[in-house]
């Protein structure tokens, strides 16, 4: 590509460094936001040593291994006045006689790899269907962007529901109909920003230079429409997460004996008022994953959206 | 322009051709329902003879009695029943193919009600019945309101002793923990099937009582021969081998369970006669598996339905654990929750190529009613059936005696455990929770509560919740308890079971007496019962409640499904059924 080498490479990182550094700033100078990232952080953390900061395996069923022990058994904590002479339990024992501290610390490992990589699916698919209709225009547009409509008229959850009874029920099947049903919120914003961005002077600049559709495509739009893609699906994370654990909770994602938080709620919903515990655990872990997730996310939005930032400073 | 345009027209054409698909099942779902009745009508219409006495129905059956009967040509069609015959007003008389010392068990059973003959001709190929039944029990049913409740009002006109309360009301919900808050906040009186970690709540408050419901029940493993590595001896006897029982019980049933010693509970007569089932001895089924040549274990699935039943209090706990004991023995297993109807289609078919969970709650206290009908010969549960079992059995059930037939049971027993068609697990204990001001209050081991005697502190409506509502009303075709049990306020059989235990006691027939050989048993009516539409009790009316259910051409064998599950296998088969 020759003709079109004149694009300042030097030019190009110091415009895309500053703008991550800007970006960087600007989250960190948000509250919200830094909780977000803190316990995004906490999670992740939590995700990679789930080994080291596990006592037990999340499947080993305790019948046998130590004495006395019953299901949905209370919580058991040494500082907290739990005698020391019984093996510490941090949530207590479920209804098969794991340990839930351990279910719960592995449950993240599910839930964060389930937000990533349906996000991450259903950025490509949008991103691809996306582009392709924002930047031919015309029938394809059109084609595209109508069935994206139609997936969009039904309610996420029930579309998600729909497709893994067709599918049957297990966390793979989960995760794609998830990932289906959120592509045509990605392919949208991607066809807004390539819609804006390709009337920019530096698009026609490089059509003028004799950059082919697909070079201008890759190389001049694309990169400046991952902004606001990125804004969306921080916040997208979150609620795949807790479809991914409304499903679970119905049977239909996650099957046992898998430690996932939709999952170990559903399987124990019955038990509220007995073992509140066995409930309230995953619940809290669901909540906090999306709550770090959707602040993450405003501050992101907050951050990267150019009108506020020229109020801002 | 023009495309947008185009692309309208093409987005409303979709719009209206998912209408189209989201109304079509609706459509034809709907003559589907008259026309399925239809359909065995058709070509029985040749077969109405066999009901001479039908067209000749007198108003006045006083007056001029005519007394219907029918009878089987011979006994080659399978089934049990020779001739059900009307002998005057007040006197009905069964024929039996082969003898059958269960008969007053099977008679009292709630499957085999009574309802006026008029209204069975009225109301059954409308389907009226199943939603109005006309009975002769101590309450009426008032109304029916799908989704919510059923109120029931008293019957002033009742035979016996009249219903306590003027109004009784059942209600459902399939939470346990949802019931139990219920009858704590005092809007209900009495529930069913509590949780089992709620019965220590229970009987920690004073102002509530629980009632432990006797264990006459079977919660097993099923296998499917038909499936390798199943069709293997040796693998399900591994199997039977390294599943703790022990440990199942202890951590998920309620206290008043015990590990099955034997498929048939031991308060049954003849019910644990024989060997005791196999002891867990993991180290000897790992080398059975590998003696099968699966040292290394194999997958398979472990199939379940997420519904609560006394025999299984906790479906998916049981399952979850199951499958980390198989896991010990090498086996991988997945779990595949099924949607109950499915399930038990599928499992009665012997379609499901892994293991199955699945129980039994007794319908009438008689050995029969649990290795009968598992273990016959044209049972595909368990695969291929085992003639081994079945021979004896079919021996069995013909012995009066219960010390006669005990050598039999022994045998069939025995060939039970070393074939394992199945691993038999609990006999699981369940309850029912009421106000402890509730007089009269009970469990019964039949599950077939009667609401008629209890008292809830002099108020004049008793509330009761169960764990679904009721599928119909016509209970001749139903199997599902929760439907039995609404039957049962309403509806009686010839016979009846003692209020919360199991003796066989009189109901619509003061008696009902055998023969020498017991293949003609006679039952003499009560007189003077009055039916709900105010028609009296006669012989025809027993005749033609049977012969509906029994005469598989009769343009009136209609019922729910159509099926008789329970008729076909009480008395072996439907007549002209093919």
């Amino acid at each position: 590509m020759p003709p079109v080498s004149l694009s300042n490479e030097k030019q190009k990182d110091y415009r895309s460094n500053s703008l991550w550094r800007l970006t960087l700033r600007r989250i960190l100078r948000q509250r919200n936001a830094v909780l977000g990232l803190i316990i995004l952080t906490f999670l992740l953390l939590m995700a990679v040593f789930a080994d080291v900061i596990a006592p037990y395996a999340p499947e080993q069923v305790l019948i046998g291994l130590e004495e006395g022990i019953k299901k949905r058994q209370d919580p058991c904590i040494h500082l907290f006045g739990c005698p020391k002479d019984q093996p510490q339990h941090l949530m207590g024992i479920d209804g098969n006689v794991r340990d839930q501290f351990s279910r719960v610390v592995h449950g993240s490992r599910i839930s964060l790899m389930i937000g990533f990589t349906t996000i991450g699916f259903a950025i490509i698919m949008g991103t691809i269907l996306g582009a392709i209709s924002g930047f031919f225009g015309g029938w394809v547009d059109n084609l595209i962007m109508r069935i994206l409509d139609v997936l969009m008229a039904f309610p996420s959850l029930l579309l998600a529901i729909t497709i893994v009874s067709v599918l049957g029920p297990g966390l793979q099947n989960a995760l794609l109909a998830i990932a289906i049903v959120t592509i045509p919120v990605y392919a949208r914003v991607v066809r807004g920003s390539v819609l804006s961005i390709k009337e920019m002077p530096y698009v026609a600049a490089s059509r003028a230079l004799g950059g082919n559709s697909f070079h201008i495509l890759i190389n001049r739009v694309l990169p400046n429409a991952i902004p606001p893609l990125i804004v969306t699906g921080t916040l997208g994370i979150g609620t795949a997460i807790l479809d991914a654990a409304a499903l679970s909770f119905l049977g239909l994602g996650a099957q046992p004996p898998m430690p996932e938080w939709g999952t170990m709620l559903g399987s124990e919903r019955n038990q509220v008022f007995t073992a509140p515990h066995l409930v309230f655990y995953p619940g809290i872990a669901i909540m906090l994953t999306v709550l770090s997730f959707n602040l993450l996310g405003d501050g992101l939005r907050d951050a990267i959206d150019p009108r506020l930032g020229q109020s801002q400073n | 322009m023009r495309s947008k345009s185009l692309f309208s027209v093409v987005f409303m054409l979709l719009v209206v051709s998912m209408l189209v698909v989201a109304c079509q099942p609706a459509a034809p779902a709907e003559p589907a329902e008259p026309a399925a009745p239809a359909e065995p009508a058709a070509p029985a219409e040749p077969a109405a003879p066999a009901e001479p006495a039908e067209p000749a129905a007198p108003v006045e059956p006083s007056v001029d009695f005519e007394p219907m009967s029918l009878a089987a040509p011979d006994c080659e069609y399978g089934g049990l029943i020779k001739e059900i015959a009307a002998v005057d007003e007040f006197t009905v008389q069964f024929s039996m193919c082969a003898p059958d010392p269960a008969f007053p068990s099977k008679v009292a059973f709630s499957a085999f009600s009574i309802q006026p003959k008029e209204w069975i001709e009225t109301a059954m190929e409308s389907r009226e019945i199943l939603e109005k039944p006309v009975g002769t029990g101590p309450y009426v049913l008032d109304s029916w309101n799908r989704g919510d409740s059923m109120v029931f009002k008293k019957f002033a006109d009742y035979w016996g002793t009249p219903a306590v309360t003027d109004t009784l009301v059942f209600r459902w919900t399939s939470e346990g923990a949802a019931r139990l808050l219920e009858l704590q906040s005092g809007t209900v009186d009495g529930i069913d099937n509590p949780s089992p970690d709620d019965f220590e709540v229970i009987e920690a408050d004073s102002n509530l009582a629980l009632y432990e419901r006797e264990a006459l029940n079977i919660f097993y493993v099923g296998f499917t021969n038909f499936f390798p590595p199943f069709d293997d001896v040796r693998v399900r006897q591994a199997v039977a081998m390294a599943l703790d029982r022990d440990r199942i019980v202890d951590n998920f049933y309620p206290a008043g369970s015990e590990v099955a010693s034997h498929f048939t509970p031991c308060a049954i007569p003849n019910g644990c006669v024989g060997d005791v089932w196999y002891e867990y001895d993991l180290e000897a089924a790992k080398a059975l598996l590998a003696d099968a040549g699966y040292p290394d274990g194999f997958d398979t699935k472990i199939f379940y339905r997420d519904v609560v039943r006394g025999y299984l209090p906790e479906p998916g706990l049981v399952a979850t654990d199951l499958q980390a004991q198989l896991k010990d023995l090498g086996i991988n297993a997945e779990i595949v929750v099924m949607e109950s109807g499915a399930f038990l289609e599928e499992s009665s078919a012997g379609r499901l190529d892994g293991i199955h969970l699945l129980g039994w709650g007794a319908d009438y206290p008689h050995v029969t009613n649990f290795l009968d009908y598992h273990f016959a010969a044209n049972n595909l549960q368990f695969g291929q059936p085992f003639p081994e079992i079945y021979e004896t059995l079919m021996a069995a059930s013909q012995v009066a005696d219960p010390d006669e037939a005990e050598p039999l049971y022994v045998e069939a027993n025995n060939a039970i455990k070393e074939l394992v068609p199945m691993v038999p697990i609990a006999h699981g204990g369940s309850a029912t929770a009421f106000k402890a001001e509730v007089a009269g209050a009970h469990s019964s081991p039949l599950s077939n509560e009667y609401m008629a005697v209890m008292d809830p502190a002099g108020r004049d409506t008793l509330v009761w919740m169960q764990n679904a509502e009721p599928i119909s009303l016509y209970c001749n075709d139903e199997t599902d308890g929760e439907s039995l049990r609404a039957c049962e306020q309403v509806l009686e059989s010839l016979l009846s079971y003692e209020v919360g235990a199991t003796a066989v006691n009189p109901g619509l027939a003061t008696s009902c007496d055998p023969n020498e050989d017991l293949t003609v048993w006679t039952c003499n009516l009560r007189q003077g019962v009055k039916f709900h539409d105010g028609s009296s009790l006669d012989a025809n009316d027993v005749v033609m409640s049977w012969v509906v259910a029994w005469d598989a051409s009769n343009p009136l064998h209609v019922g729910n499904t159509g099926a008789f599950e329970y008729f076909t296998y009480l008395w072996w088969n439907l007549l002209n059924a093919d």
